[in-house]
């Protein structure tokens, strides 16, 4: 029975973390799946949000900024906010820059940001991290303080989830999807490309803020290992590739997958003897870099393809007087 | 022939995805490390050292009713993020009673507060030195057996004023160890008046430093305090620091404790010019001796960082179970201060056999580690004892036990 019931707690912080880790993929979607940037600083974002929650949050405590004890969901908009204020100053510079250079940009950025935070040793604790960062429902008896948490976390995820397909399909995300297919051509029909990539980039990296926010709560402790790029980039990337990029049900399923497939392994490597055991732990990475590889040849779609909204059905060609207006207009 | 294959496979996986965990007769505890990530070269030797305390409890009658101690390994990436996740693991699918772990002061922080204290299970870290783990509000559950920083910093300070050290230059490496131990040590040094001169954190893993000891060397320093892991920065620094004539003499703490030191800076520059501290027992307490010839015969070198200290908490462990006299976390929890703490006979590191017998006979068990006495206060953690280690004539380091 204890048994079953331990499944089921794991069961539990599986979803937990494959929920926030499900933030971050619908945020990098809209950057890279709606609008195709190439945003490699992940990391970077997702770290201001954890760090903004923690210093806002936290009991006075002499080694760090602390003090202020908001309440969590306030500190969880101001970690959005701080996000996207970072995210606008980044793209005001650098978001006229084509993917590859994006990429190489916001990675320094994302490196920037953490040695930022691992240097700034009186409003961060520097290497050492911020401890007792309070977490959402932790006053409840176990096992009801996790679910309660973990379902703030899936409603979260659900209404990120609703408004996001919502603007795909809103003439907003066509824009969007022209921009990553053909910028010129979206140029030329009249979008202001550089403000719709500004758009994308602030929102998906808010988004971002917000999975670190989680992340802070749920970890109760965040250094600058929290935003290694291994952990809080590529893997990011890796869930959206492998869920499907551009679609969002893809997003959410790649991040739950994703996280199973990396946490669940090591269940199957500790069984082994000590000396693989040790070394196995490096074949959980290898594992990483061999599915991205293997769908990235196999399945480049994705598991769930993108799907294009259809067309407005007064637009579709009907003999209606508005029938000249056939682009849409934003 | 493909299917066939398949069923081959599953027939060959099965027994170790099913069969160990379930069998009657084990006791799991976790054994979380940070086997990969920063500091991977150090667990190594760490997971040898409880991994040999499990074998010596098994080899003599194993625990309670012959119960198998079984450690069950899972990484904790020296990440926060990762040490949760492994403390879900091991708390939840593999039901351990008990954990050794994390590593690192981080992922020890985040596990023991998102999963091991609500969760109810004792956890002894044998590596994580962050003060911050004694603030925890930990209902009595977290122990360490690697002593806070403060203690080293505070030793190696002292050590230094006494050797009539009084400007001193220092540098860290940009870690959480080596960063608290520094801050700890300038307190401590500025304390008993003495006078830093320039005070300097570095990024670990450049190719030179030549920079940044054209900083720390204005100033008139009589030495450099280097805080830094020896593979990562420590080595480098002082070789640009000896070719630059910036610094001929240095302190440093148990980061830079490594043989390759003399090896690559060479013993005639160091004698008498490099002293390391390093948390050690004190060697006419024979338990260091204990230990370190068993871990020597399993081609292990007892020297490296924490061995010794992940061998205690895992025997510690085993000892707490055996008191409490049932698989109970809550009560191996109440047992762990008394097993280790006086009064009680005294227990050294494998004499399993004899602790069994006491503790059968009802009487009580007082743990002396190869760490030291690992005697644990309100807070769970242990006092430091160091050494001082100095070059001597034959190239090799020598101990000197700080009393």
């Amino acid at each position: 029975m204890d048994q079953y019931y331990g499944y089921f707690l794991y069961l539990l912080s599986l979803l937990t973390m494959g929920g926030i880790y499900s933030v971050l993929t619908l945020g990098l979607n809209v950057q890279w799946g709606f609008t195709g940037l190439f945003n490699a600083g992940i990391a970077g974002f997702f770290a201001v949000g954890a760090y903004v929650q923690a210093i806002l949050t936290t009991p006075i405590y002499a080694r760090h900024l602390g003090g202020y004890e908001w309440p969590i969901p306030l500190a969880m908009l101001a970690a959005m906010v701080g996000s996207a204020v970072v995210a606008y100053g980044v793209a005001k510079i650098c978001i006229r820059l084509r993917a590859d250079y994006l990429a190489i940009a916001t990675i320094g950025i994302a490196e920037i940001i953490r040695l930022v935070f691992k240097n700034e040793g009186w409003a961060t604790n520097g290497p050492r991290g911020i401890s007792q960062i309070p977490k959402a429902f932790e006053g409840l008896p176990q096992p009801w303080n996790t679910l309660a948490f973990l379902g703030m976390v899936l409603v979260i995820v659900m209404m990120i989830y609703l408004a996001l397909e919502r603007a795909r399909t809103a003439p907003w995300g066509r824009v969007m999807t022209a921009i990553r297919e053909n910028e010129a051509a979206a140029a030329a029909a009249g979008k202001n490309v550089e403000r719709f990539r500004l758009e994308s980039f602030v929102i998906g990296s808010a988004l971002m803020g917000l999975g670190g926010a989680l992340m802070a709560q749920y970890l109760k402790q965040i250094d600058p290992q929290v935003s290694d790029p291994l952990t809080a980039t590529f893997l990011v990337f890796v869930m959206l590739i492998a869920g499907g990029s551009a679609n969002n049900k893809g997003a959410i399923l790649g991040a739950m997958l994703m996280w199973t497939v990396w946490s669940a392994t090591e269940i199957l490597t500790s069984r082994l003897p000590d000396e693989f055991a040790i070394r196995s732990a490096y074949v959980r990475i290898f594992l990483i870099g061999l599915i991205l590889q293997f769908i990235l040849q196999k399945r480049p779609q994705g598991i769930l393809p993108e799907r294009r909204p259809k067309p407005h059905p007064r637009l579709r060609g009907d003999p209606a007087p508005a029938a000249n207006t056939g682009s849409t207009k934003q | 022939m493909k299917h066939l294959m398949t069923v081959a496979a599953v027939a060959a996986l099965a027994p170790i995805i099913f069969g160990a965990p379930a069998m009657a007769g084990n006791i799991k505890v976790g054994s979380v490390a940070g086997v990969t990530g920063p500091i991977a070269e150090l667990v190594a030797p760490i997971v040898a050292g409880r991994n040999l305390a499990a074998k010596h409890i098994n080899a003599q009658g194993g625990l309670l009713d012959g119960d198998t101690l079984v450690l069950v390994l899972a990484d904790s990436q020296c990440d926060p993020k990762a040490g949760v996740d492994a403390g879900n693991k091991v708390v939840n699918v593999e039901q351990v009673v008990a954990i050794v772990g994390a590593s690192c002061s981080g992922a020890t922080n985040g596990m023991v507060q998102s999963v091991t204290i609500p969760a109810g299970i004792p956890s002894v870290s044998d590596s994580a030195t962050a003060p911050s783990i004694t603030d925890l509000k930990d209902n009595g559950l977290v122990f360490r057996t690697a002593p806070s920083d403060a203690y080293q910093g505070a030793a190696l300070a002292k050590l230094a004023w006494d050797a009539g050290y009084r400007k001193l230059a220092v540098t860290y490496a940009n870690d959480d160890y080596n960063a608290g131990i520094a801050e700890v040590f300038v307190a401590n040094f500025e304390g008993l008046g003495g006078a830093v001169t320039a005070n300097q954190v570095h990024e670990p893993n450049k190719a030179s430093y030549r920079a940044e000891i054209t900083t720390l060397s204005g100033g008139g320093a009589e030495g450099l305090a280097l805080f830094a892991y020896y593979g990562g920065s420590g080595i480098t620094i002082i070789r640009n620091a000896l070719e630059t004539g910036a610094f001929g003499k240095f302190m440093a703490a148990d980061g830079m404790f490594d043989i390759s030191v003399i090896e690559q800076i060479g013993a005639e520059n160091l004698r008498g010019n490099l002293m390391i501290t390093q948390s050690a027992s004190d060697p006419e307490n024979n338990s260091y001796q204990l230990f370190a010839d068993a871990y020597r015969s399993t081609g292990m070198d007892p020297a490296a960082p924490y061995a010794s200290h992940g061998y205690d908490a895992t025997f510690l462990i085993a000892l707490a179970i055996e008191k409490a006299g049932a698989a109970d976390p809550a009560k191996i929890a109440a047992a762990l201060p008394e097993v280790a703490n006086a009064p009680g006979e005294i227990i050294r590191p494998g004499e399993w056999e004899k602790a069994k017998a006491v503790i059968a006979a009802g009487k009580d068990v007082n743990y002396e580690g190869a760490s030291g006495s690992v005697d644990f206060d309100a807070a769970g953690d242990v006092p430091g004892f160091y050494s001082v280690n100095t070059v001597n004539d034959d190239g090799k380091f020598e101990m000197e036990f700080l009393r």
